[in-house]
């Protein structure tokens, strides 16, 4: 029998390891990275940067194979809005810190193997 | 890449011409989004379309992918835009190439890739006449229903495999060949010969008239005495449907998808015998997106109905009106939508709810209170619009016990050689008047040219107008029975016999 909790550890671990690939291929793309992970009780956006005047919330998505579909179809809509709504809340919080930004945005990387695709304002 | 492929929709008894427009961007999100007023059955043909595609060894393209509709206010229903759609990806994504033609693509996929039986593509096949479109591309199994159309080129397709070869030239498609409708005769199983029913010779030779004429009838009589075995019989008799008859039936059969898959033209008489549960829509037609009803699957046919008086209220009168006219409007918030719906009412009833009031053996067992209840459903406006009131009273045993059968009853096939000689006259009469096939239709109007009374006759008529009140629906309706009966005779004008005919099926018990 599968043991949940470790299967769930395993996870976060790819996880963790699709958001340091995405980070790394940002910050060589120009991104300035800000923060990640950041959490509360919506939900969790994987990766906030900023990209010239623009601040980016990426959502990260990780497969090492396609057996089970590509991670493109892994990003609902549903995933789509709680990023949306996370990031509102983050731009409240943190209000005197990001009142220079204007322009906000939702960005995808989707990483399949090693092939890394990124998706700017996604919808 | 923006690909544009032509299909259609079904709207009321028409089909309208749609633009399928598929876009798969180079850039954006991976997304599959279909607009242009589509139904949950439009959106559901994502899932289908990529399964198919996938499984028919081609590569869904991981793009954003956008589909149109057009014309975008037309609500779009049904699962037939799934071939246009995977066509459409195919083709934007350069996997296959279109040529540039306009052709028309329809039916719906199954998960395999291959199509299955998909309604209106009779309609279809008439569209793309219409705008002089060359070839269609249906499902196999309901490509005989557009072969009878001439001048466009039917292609029959098993699966979205054959159809890439097709467009790909490796393996060609067959066109069907054009079928002539006439050469699609074939034969219908009756359940039941006039000659298996014993007694009753009144009642036949009423269904005889009332099959020869088109005309409504009403069968009143005790439980088990043949009301419903007689109009079970009637489809035996009566004639096979015209060349013009069977393109109206065989236009709602098809998008009805009531025509079997492999199919074509109707060529049988339809006979329609919905329960007496049957809601008002289902019986008139309607819907958000009308269809027809009962009354409409019953066009140029016979609409039987068991158990009349059981009839909710509500559907029982909504009838009235469709019987007059001959076809029905149906509002919704989508549109207007007119069905034709010329049937021949059949309706059969007890005289009370126990059923043997007026019997001679059994006593009935209903107060006067239960009787009038159930006698009151059946309104005066709709008893008007039947022509024939028969009274079927129990059979006598003595006829029951007869040993030939044989030689006692004519065939049903006698019948209706008597019945197409009828209709044959008829169809020589009415050759010029459009939408008037059999006497039941014609109006008013055409009463003064075609059914010249003699002055006996004209005397009859008029004694009993007056004397048993009857109404002015009433008077032409007689007229035109009485046209059939002298049709039956194979003479010119109608004589006095034929009114005194016609006016003993017009007075009815309780009158």
């Amino acid at each position: 029998m599968l043991n949940t909790v470790k299967v769930k550890e395993e996870n976060y671990h790819k996880g963790k390891y699709g958001e340091n690939i995405a980070k790394d291929f940002l910050i060589k793309k120009g991104f300035n990275f800000i923060e990640a992970n950041f959490e509360n009780k919506i939900g969790e956006i994987d990766l906030i940067m900023t990209d010239n005047d623009w601040l980016v919330f990426i959502e990260v998505k990780y497969k090492s194979d396609d057996r089970f579909g590509v991670p493109e179809e892994m990003i609902s809509k549903n995933k789509i809005w709680q990023v949306k709504k996370v990031a509102e809340s983050y731009i409240v919080e943190k209000r005197h810190e990001m009142y220079k930004f204007k322009k906000y945005r939702i960005d995808a990387v989707c990483i399949l193997g090693d092939k890394i695709s990124h998706y700017e304002n996604i919808e | 890449m923006l690909t544009k492929i032509w299909s259609a929709a079904n709207y009321g008894l028409e089909a309208v011409q749609i633009e399928t427009e598929v876009n798969v961007a180079e850039k954006g999100f991976p997304g599959f989004t279909i607009v242009g007023l589509a139904s949950k059955a439009v959106e559901e043909a994502k899932e289908r379309v990529k399964t198919a595609i996938i499984n028919c060894d081609m590569e869904f393209p991981t793009a954003k992918i956008t589909v149109n509709l057009a014309p975008a206010d037309l609500p779009k229903e049904g699962a037939y835009y799934d071939l246009p759609i995977a066509v459409g990806i195919l083709a934007s994504s350069d996997q296959i190439n279109l040529p540039d033609d306009k052709e028309y693509y329809f039916g719906e996929l199954s998960l395999d890739g291959s199509l299955r039986h998909s309604r209106g593509v009779f309609l279809l096949a008439i569209l793309a006449k219409e705008k002089g479109v060359k070839k269609i591309f249906v499902p196999r199994l309901c490509a005989n229903e557009a072969a009878v159309v001439e001048g466009i080129e039917v292609y029959p397709v098993n699966s979205l495999k054959d159809l890439i070869r097709h467009l790909r030239g490796d393996k060609l498609i067959e066109p069907l060949k054009y079928v002539e409708s006439h050469e699609l005769l074939d034969k219908s199983i009756i359940q039941f010969d006039f000659s298996e029913i014993l007694g009753q010779e009144s009642a036949k030779r009423a269904l005889e008239i009332a099959a020869a004429g088109g005309h409504n009838v009403f069968l009143m009589g005790p439980p088990g005495s043949g009301k419903t075995m007689l109009s079970r019989a009637l489809p035996g008799i009566l004639p096979p449907l015209s060349e013009d008859e069977s393109l109206e039936v065989t236009k709602i059969y098809s998008i009805t998808g009531n025509i079997p898959s492999g199919g074509s033209m109707i060529r049988n008489r339809p006979f329609r015998s919905p329960h007496h549960t049957t809601s008002q829509v289902g019986l008139i037609g309607g819907g958000s997106n009308p269809r027809p009803g009962e009354i409409s699957l019953a066009h140029r046919g016979v609409l039987f109905i068991d158990e009349f008086p059981e009839l909710s209220r509500i559907s029982l009168e909504a009838l009235r009106q469709p019987i007059e006219d001959g076809y029905v409007s149906i509002s919704r918030a989508s549109g207007s939508v007119t069905f034709p719906c010329q049937f021949m009412l059949v309706a059969a009833a007890n005289p009370c709810p126990c059923g043997y009031l007026g019997d001679e053996k059994k006593e009935c067992k209903c107060n006067v209170h239960q009787v009038l209840n159930y006698q009151k459903k059946l309104s005066g406006p709709i008893m008007d619009r039947i022509d024939i009131h028969l009274n079927v009273p129990s059979v006598d045993v003595n006829k029951l016990m007869v040993k030939n059968v044989d030689n006692t009853s004519e065939k049903s096939e006698v019948i209706r050689e008597r019945v197409i000689k009828a209709r044959e006259i008829q169809k020589i009469r009415f050759k010029n008047a459009k939408g008037v096939y059999c006497n039941s239709d014609m109006k008013n109007k055409h009463l003064k040219e075609w059914a010249k009374l003699e002055e006996s006759a004209n005397l009859l008529l008029k004694n009993a107008v007056n004397k048993f009140s009857l109404s002015a629906r009433t008077y032409f309706r007689l007229i035109k029975v009485s046209r059939t009966i002298a049709d039956l005779a194979a003479s010119d004008t109608i004589k006095e016999v034929h009114i005194a005919e016609a006016l003993q099926y017009r007075v009815r018990t309780g009158e």
